[in-house]
């Protein structure tokens, strides 16, 4: 491997959650900041292992749900109480209990609209194209095998130890992947 | 020992879904028959999804043909409801609601299913979820949409429905938040959203397995957009899980708002028969009810004939019948609790309702609704009816059709006996069979597509709860890689833990 | 989850100098005086405000004990593994309901005439209702609750006991866990029926004009919510007393934590869903029960309910963090279990002083014997657990479940 290609960082495959979760271990423990690691379904405590820290999702969807949930209530009460006040059922023209369902409503969409879509713009998708695509192993990822990339804007990385280490942790197979 | 072919079903009958396990007193039954490695579940979810165009098979064509054809009467028959107007049906005074407000219940509460195993049994970690929730979802959306064209459509003038959105008008007009149906609207339409994202949100790792693997160009394109890019990142799926978690906590909820919601529609009002104070937990059971039968009617040939049963095993179905000897007794409850309280009540319009729904002109509804829906589940206190698939799916059919017929006594038997005896009826449907057939035709048409364009299991979750997909699975201190363990049954699911 | 190093328990037994031992002398005593001084008032002028404070504390923990009654038929149906670690405290606090037969013997035998006015009245609506509201029928269908509750209350705790003592002898356990399994799948249906036709002997009858179908659901709420609050809060003083100290897990609470507040959310929608279909139709017959509570200071305390029942407590337990803390989650559990006395204050002392079905004189008004009640009710209850708890072990130390249990870890 020549240092003169551009890489964007190293790809290594592994077979099993067993054998990527001690890599991922040793990866944090090795120091690397920029790197993933990719599997078909979640691993069971591979965050942890990897380090990565809980999701901000839960407080966007808080502050969005909770904005929802102030339209929807005051939605009701100023059409019903102010822009259109019309007395149906001989209900007073702000009747809460009435307007619970709607309110209620109106919190779930908001909140859930906001975990969708936090979720895709927390984790930078849609992204049509990544240098991982490239590669031709890369394929398994969302079928059977389980892939770490440190990318080479890491402080640390640096080719021949990364792929070092890499090889150290069990992998079986490491390649160059180029931005 | 993987078995060779991973799309032909296991020699040894232990491994196939229909075999029978004696219940441990520890531990769990594996959710997965047979010894299989992530790959071959893969290959045995996909199998349908990939192949060509050209050689879908026969008995599919057929199916979709049928539905089709179901589907375009359906539009024809909107057609000539919209030029003639909702006249075309039966109701007249004093039964305004009839089979548009029955179908309407029927299919809505069919949708419930699909977000109760999503996002109750997630939440109360019934892994064994993983193999039917993306199927119960598809259905959900499928049933919300037939749902959704009955009251649609039941409005009369179409073009005016708009006026249930709070639009900002010239008349300066705005709903009336203080009406059960405007309710409605906002509960149909939350759920119908929220489902959505939520199956999306579930097919999206799929989806991108299928991207991977796809050999023709339209397939890459179309699974590719569709994915979004996912790359499976471990990043990502903290977060997705999370969104997964917070889905499914506010779907749970939602779930019974939107029935209770419906149970609403009819509940404020003052008519016996309709308003009692059950109907809102009532109306949730019994859509968890006929929904769980959809789900069985839908997948007990399915499972068949995408060659899934040890995927889909006997267990999830004898779970599936648990859950509908639950909710049936549920909904027993409910009927006896009714009775009993219009009796209780000394109140004698509440007494004649009651007494005339069971022996009045419509008692025939009633009796089969009964038997449907009470007496025929009780089947499934016994285990050897709960775990006979075909008596499950002959079941599951009589309780589709006794939902259907618990509608119709709600709502057209409580109506057809006015409080002015003059204006008494007898209800007669004139073209509305055509109606509910068509929304059939609707709902098995993009039921079909989807069985043949998505994956119908989670790839993802069910390789998430098989017993290597634990980094500390006890077959790697064996040097075992991505099997189960090799016999009958995956070792680290059944063995009992000992201290 | 890697099972090898989890250890099953050795703190299993109550020790004698905990206060969990003294429990059987301390609730004799808190009972003696407390019931003795409500039914010694039950005797003279207070006779009627004696026995609605006597109903209300015997129907505040009857739902505690109905509540693990029915958390355990259910529990043992679905195979829960979780819970296996708690579930000897659900055991034994269901295995008091036999005594409850003594508890309740007061209200019929004393209180009756006063509680319920449908036993002296008359008029065109009770005549119709005379069928099912006659002493001898509701003394019958008592019995029969009774009957029930103390048959499968004490099979399932005797059975559960046994399996402690059989060590490795797995044929006999299956043999053992197999019957509780038969016996519970149609316990919930007994349970169903038994605790909703209580619910509506022994309190919907205090207004014998008022109906409501989603009584028995209500108080089924009601009664599953403070039970899990309980739990957790004995769980925690097991724990403080020196048991089970690292059997329960922050992963247990947190699952209790969830439970409660689920049922919290449950026990709302169960009221709400009363409360709007009441309101919204507006029927005369039915309005009387809420009207009876918007008058002469109940208002306050309906008003209350929503916020300090269901709000609160919401945006309280909805935190990950507060669930799986200690003193946190028992503030919570504390707070509920005051609000569940709120709640069934408010659905019985309402009926105090407004019988006659004409003029209603309901006045919010606390007594002494309120609080009487409750200590001696509570404390006999917690006589008779804390002898069985202190009789056998603690945990099933013998489930084969255990192990998954001792394991668990949410997600």
């Amino acid at each position: 491997m020549s240092e003169n290609i551009p890489t964007w960082g190293l790809l290594a495959q592994y077979e099993d959650p067993h054998s990527i979760y001690q890599a991922c271990e040793q990866v944090r423990d090795a120091g690397y900041q920029q790197w993933d690691a990719c599997a078909p379904f979640p691993v069971h405590g591979l965050d942890r292992a990897m380090g990565v820290k809980p999701s901000r999702l839960p407080w966007i969807v808080l502050v969005v749900g909770l904005v929802g949930s102030a339209l929807g209530l005051w939605l009701q009460a100023w059409t019903s109480g102010s822009a259109y006040p019309f007395i149906t059922g001989g209900k007073p023209l702000f009747s809460l209990p009435a307007f619970v369902p709607v309110w209620y409503e109106m919190t779930v969409l908001a909140s859930c609209l906001a975990a969708f879509f936090g979720n895709w713009i927390l984790n930078g998708l849609p992204r049509l194209h990544h240098p991982a695509f490239a590669s031709r192993a890369f394929e398994r990822a969302t079928d059977d095998k389980f892939f770490i990339m440190i990318e080479a804007a890491d402080p640390k990385f640096d080719l021949a130890q990364t792929e070092a280490l890499l090889k150290s942790t069990g992998a079986t197979h490491v390649e160059v992947l180029e931005p | 020992m993987a078995t060779a072919n991973p799309t032909t079903l296991p020699d040894d009958p232990k491994l196939r879904g229909d075999v029978v396990l004696d219940e441990q007193t520890g531990g769990r039954e594996p959710l997965v028959r047979g010894d299989y490695t992530f790959h071959d579940i893969t290959e045995r979810v996909l199998a349908v999804n990939e192949k060509p165009i050209a050689q879908t098979p026969s008995p599919f064509k057929f199916g979709i043909a049928l539905a089709a054809a179901g589907f375009a009467m359906f539009g024809g028959y909107v057609g000539y409801l919209i030029w003639e107007g909702p006249g075309i049906w039966g109701n007249n005074t004093p039964v305004a609601w009839a089979w548009d407000i029955v179908n309407f219940v029927f299919w809505v509460g069919i949708g419930h299913a699909g977000t109760l195993i999503s996002a109750i049994l997630y939440l109360f970690r019934q892994k064994w979820r993983t193999s039917i929730n993306r199927y119960a979802e598809a259905m959900t959306i499928f049933a919300v949409l037939a749902a959704g064209s009955c009251v649609v459509l039941h409005t009369g003038r179409v073009w005016m429905d708009y006026y249930l959105f709070p639009i900002p008008n010239q008349m300066g007009l705005w709903p009336n938040f203080r009406s059960p149906l405007e309710w409605d609207v906002f509960a149909v339409n939350t759920y119908l959203t929220v489902s959505l994202l939520f199956w999306f949100t579930g097919l999206v790792p799929d989806f991108a397995t299928l991207r991977d693997r796809a050999t023709v160009k339209w397939r890459r394109l179309f699974y590719g957009i569709l994915s979004l890019g996912w790359r499976g990142s471990m990043r990502h799926w903290v977060t997705y899980e999370k969104a997964y978690q917070i889905l499914a906590g506010f779907s749970a909820p939602l779930v019974l708002s939107v029935h209770t919601i419906v149970s609403f529609d009819f509940a404020v009002s003052q008519l016996p028969g309709w308003h009692t104070t059950i109907f809102p937990p009532y109306f949730v059971a019994g859509a968890i009810f006929s929904g769980f039968a959809m789900v069985l009617t839908l997948m007990i040939p399915a499972r068949e004939w995408l060659g899934l049963k040890d995927l889909v095993t006997v267990k999830h179905i004898e779970n599936m019948n648990k859950i509908i000897l639950v909710t049936g007794s549920m909904v027993g409850y409910a009927y006896g609790m009714e009775f009993f309280v219009a009796a209780y009540s000394g109140n004698q319009y509440e007494g004649f309702t009651f007494i005339n729904r069971a022996g009045g002109p419509y008692w025939w509804a009633y009796w089969i609704m009964m038997t449907c829906n009470v007496i025929t589940p009780q089947l499934f206190w016994f285990k050897k009816f709960r775990t006979n698939v075909k008596l499950t799916f002959v079941l599951s059919i009589f309780v589709n059709i006794g939902m259907w017929f618990e509608r119709f006594v709600i709502t057209v038997t409580s109506l057809h006996r006015d409080a002015l005896v003059s204006s008494w009826d007898y209800f007669v449907p004139v073209t509305e069979v055509l109606f509910l057939t068509g929304t059939f035709g609707l709902f098995f048409f993009l039921f079909l597509l989807f069985i043949r364009f998505f994956p119908v299991m989670a790839m993802s979750e069910v390789k998430g709860v098989m017993p290597q997909a634990n980094p500390h699975w006890e077959g790697y201190q064996h040097g075992q890689h991505g099997h189960g363990a090799s016999g009958a049954v995956p070792a680290g699911a059944v063995a009992q833990k000992d201290l | 989850m890697s099972h090898h190093e989890i250890q099953k328990p050795t703190d299993i037994t109550i020790p004698d100098t905990s206060l969990f031992a003294k429990l059987p002398v301390i609730g004799g005593v808190l009972a003696v005086v407390g019931l003795g001084a409500t039914l010694g008032s039950a005797m003279g002028a207070d006779k009627a405000r004696a026995m609605f404070s006597y109903l209300w504390a015997f129907e505040s923990v009857l739902a505690l004990v109905l509540g693990a009654f029915g958390f355990l038929v259910i529990d043992i149906t679905v195979r829960s593994q979780w819970s296996i670690v708690v579930r000897r405290i659900a055991e034994t606090m269901q295995a008091t309901l036999p005594f409850f037969f003594v508890l309740w013997l007061p209200i019929a035998l004393i209180g009756m005439h006063e509680l319920y006015p449908w036993t002296h009245e008359t008029d065109a609506i009770l005549e119709r209702k005379r069928w099912f509201l006659s002493t001898g029928f509701w003394w019958g269908r008592a019995i029969v609750y009774f009957v029930l509750w103390t048959v499968i209350s004490r099979f399932l705790y005797t059975s559960s006991v046994k399996l402690d003592g059989l060590g490795d002898n797995q044929a006999e356990k299956d043999k053992i866990i197999k019957r509780t399994w038969a016996v519970a799948a149609p316990g919930i249906l007994i349970y169903a029926l038994t605790q909703s036709f209580a619910a509506v002997d022994w309190m919907m009858s205090l207004q014998p004009h008022w109906y409501s179908t989603i009584y028995g659901v209500y108080y089924f709420s009601s009664s599953i919510l403070v039970f899990f609050a309980v739990t957790t809060l004995v769980s925690m003083a097991l724990q403080r007393a020196g048991v089970l100290k690292t059997a329960i897990t922050p992963e247990h609470f947190h699952d209790l934590g969830k439970f409660t507040f689920g049922f919290v959310i449950f026990w709302a929608y169960i009221a709400f869903s009363q409360f709007i279909l009441i309101w919204y139709a507006n029927i005369p017959e039915e309005t009387e029960f809420y009207m009876l509570r918007m008058e002469g200071g109940w208002q306050w305390v309906s008003y209350a309910l929503p916020v300090l029942h269901f709000a609160l407590p919401f945006l309280y337990l909805v935190s990950r963090q507060v669930k799986r803390a200690r003193w946190p989650l028992a503030l919570g559990c504390v707070w509920l279990v005051l609000m569940h006395l709120l709640d069934m204050y408010w659905l019985i002392l309402p009926a105090y002083g407004a019988h006659g079905g004409g003029e209603h004189h309901a006045h919010l008004a606390v007594s002494w014997l309120d609080f009487a009640a409750l200590l001696g009710m509570v404390g006999a209850f917690l006589a008779v657990f804390g002898f069985l708890l202190k009789k056998n072990k603690v945990i099933a130390i013998n489930d084969p479940r255990l192990a998954d249990s001792l394991a668990h870890e949410n997600y």
